[in-house]
């Protein structure tokens, strides 16, 4: 029997999931939706690999979660590593590209950048809490014109003349769109013009300061627009390296981390078939009035936490 | 007497001369509880929209002392001299508290600290105790106290600095303004999310403040702010000796905006994380940027991540 480890990256929107070998190699993995059902998107997607693995030859001793659901799901999977997605990635990343120098990241919410000298991490800036020139910036923009953001980096590829947008602040940005639709720019220009505000958006201020070397891969949601991937490679002057599983890489690193820790924790196909309940309760001894969450697995409490002090800590028998 | 302080703003540099002094007059000093969001809710409802956090937090502490103490003791703080201005709001904080709760019959104690008007930090004191009626060598016995005091808190600070950088854990220079650093419900959230994830967090203050203001000429030859240059000036002089600086700053600060740019910009090769304070209740983004923040400290210390 040889060892796997599992890596599951539980966004708000997708949910991945890889089985690894000690050697990195994926034994198995999938893409769902998360669709606002963490826990019911945690058991597909358990059910899916357990699917794809060959039980007698793979047992998975070790599993470590990422993503923002990383803390509810690690609890419901006894979890030996719970990651932020940041770490997760920059993991993942260096275990494929070793000689990478620059990540560059923008996800839904936030964006990041990470320098990397000889495979060690010596620099990293995320964006601040405002999600301004990120993902939910361009499907808002797509929204507005009508267009799917999925479809917005082919059409961006065929401008030759991008319309000049201001990326900074949504409203801004929306303000300017507007503009230049009513002044005649065809909506392949200002498409093309996002894509570009977007690149001008993070290289002045995520990257802002930043020396930036090749090579770069880029990930994130927002890398699956070729029309951002073109935009920054003609503004930096370096090729940009998109990775066909990049949207795997969180899943990827944590599972390596997993292993790293040295921890095994065997995990038990069966919690897709278990029942996992959380329940909300303010804490009430004092005027913060604490949300917490509890987690219960067949009606048995098995992990709390939201207390900020430890009055209102919750203990687990 | 009852002298009301409200733990904000600079009662977190000024704490000890403050309370010394009325203490040593005599007078009892009722010091407003540690910031929750009670204190915030109630601050945010008194002040205008555009007000930074910080000072929403300082009239939430100021409704609470309300009723509770014969006056409320809100400094004028203008300048300490050539490039040692305050931030407007504590020059302006007397006239805002006044007019904020005119209606429910504030009475508070003010004194004018200003060097470009002739006012040192020492008159403004003696101007103080004539206020409330004390004989000049009283003040000035008080004054004297006092001054004692905030020496001994800067000592202290000193200690903890130098055993801070001595030991074997990564180390986090917090640079920010001790009222955010030291709030219970926005700064220290930020403080224990590094603790808890096995790094040392140094609160700037600990710097000695004369020394610190000296460095910031590297970086800056026009900043008008004391504090602002003392947080610049102690990241130039702990840079080498940290592993990461932590931005901390409340929104929408207009200082450190150009005090955090000018640092992001011009400090090399040292991993820097903004983090910007808006009072949010739920604490998840913000635990993901500090533990991403560490590990990305640790990875590049030690080449792995603490597990």
């Amino acid at each position: 029997m040889e060892k796997a480890y599992l890596g599951v990256d539980i966004g708000s929107i997708s949910t991945k999931g890889v089985v690894l070998d000690a050697d990195n190699n994926i034994l198995a993995s999938d893409y769902l939706w998360t669709e606002g059902d963490p826990i019911g998107a945690t058991k597909r997607l358990a059910k899916s690999l357990e699917q794809q693995l060959d039980a007698g030859r793979h047992q998975i001793v070790a599993s470590g979660t990422t993503g923002s659901a990383r803390k509810l799901v690690g609890a419901m999977l006894g979890a030996v590593v719970v990651k932020n997605e940041i770490t997760a990635h920059a993991v993942g990343t260096t275990t494929l590209y070793p000689d990478v120098r620059t990540i560059f990241e923008i996800g839904g919410q936030d964006s990041k950048i990470i320098l990397i000298e000889n495979g060690v991490v010596v620099d990293y800036a995320m964006n601040t809490l405002c999600a301004a020139g990120t993902g939910s910036f361009l499907s808002s923009q797509a929204r507005r014109l009508g267009v799917k953001v999925e479809e917005f980096g082919e059409i961006a590829l065929k401008s030759k003349n991008p319309a000049a947008i201001a990326a900074r602040c949504t409203v801004f940005a929306e303000s300017d769109l507007v503009h230049k639709a009513q002044i005649g720019y065809s909506k392949t220009d200002i498409i093309a013009g996002l894509c570009r505000a977007v690149v001008l958006n993070y290289l002045n201020n995520v990257g802002k300061g930043k020396k930036i070397a090749g090579p770069i891969v880029f990930q994130g949601g927002v890398s699956k627009n070729a029309g951002v991937r073109a935009a920054f490679e003609k503004e930096t002057g370096l090729p940009v390296i998109v990775d066909p599983n990049g949207h795997l890489m969180g899943a990827f690193g944590v599972a390596i981390l997993a292993r790293r820790s040295g921890r095994e924790s065997p995990f038990n196909a069966d919690v897709a078939d278990m029942e996992f309940v959380t329940r909300a309760s303010n804490c009430g001894q004092c005027a913060n009035n604490c949300e917490r969450i509890l987690v219960y697995r067949e009606g048995v409490l098995i992990d709390a936490w939201g207390n900020r002090c430890e009055r209102g800590a919750i203990r687990v028998k | 007497m009852r002298i009301g302080i409200p733990r904000a703003l600079y009662y977190y540099r000024y704490g000890a001369l403050w309370k010394t002094f009325f203490s040593a007059l005599g007078c009892e000093v009722i010091l407003s509880p540690q910031t929750d969001r009670a204190i915030l809710s109630q601050g945010s409802r008194y002040a205008i929209d555009e007000s930074c956090l910080s000072a929403k937090i300082y009239l939430g502490h100021c409704a609470w002392l309300l009723d509770k103490c014969d006056f409320i003791f809100v400094p004028r703080m203008a300048d300490l001299g050539r490039d040692k201005e305050f931030c407007l709001r504590f020059r302006a904080m007397p006239d805002v508290v006044f007019s904020t709760f005119r209606d429910e019959g504030v009475r508070i104690v003010s004194c004018d600290i200003s060097m470009h008007k002739g006012k040192s930090e020492a008159a403004a004191f003696a101007e103080l105790g004539k206020k409330l009626g004390f004989k000049k060598h009283q003040t000035l016995t008080a004054y004297l106290l006092a001054k004692q005091a905030e020496q001994q808190q800067a000592a202290a600070g000193a200690r903890k600095l130098e055993a801070a950088l001595a030991g074997p854990e990564l180390k986090v220079l917090i640079c920010g303004h001790a009222y955010n650093i030291y709030d219970r419900y926005v700064g220290q959230p930020v403080l224990d999310a590094i603790r808890n994830n096995h790094a040392v967090p140094i609160p700037a203050d600990w710097m000695d403040r004369d020394e610190a203001w000296q460095a910031a000429a590297d970086l800056t030859d026009t900043m008008p702010w004391m504090v602002n240059r003392e947080l610049t000036g102690t990241a130039v002089l702990l840079k080498d000796r940290v592993d990461g600086i932590v931005l901390l700053s409340s929104f929408s600060c207009g200082p450190d905006s150009m005090t955090d740019e000018i640092l992001t910009r011009r400090l090399k090769n040292i991993p820097i994380l903004t983090m910007t304070l808006d009072g949010q209740d739920a604490t998840a983004g913000m635990e993901t940027r500090i533990e991403s923040f560490i590990d990305i400290l640790h990875l590049r210390k030690d080449g792995t991540v603490c597990l």
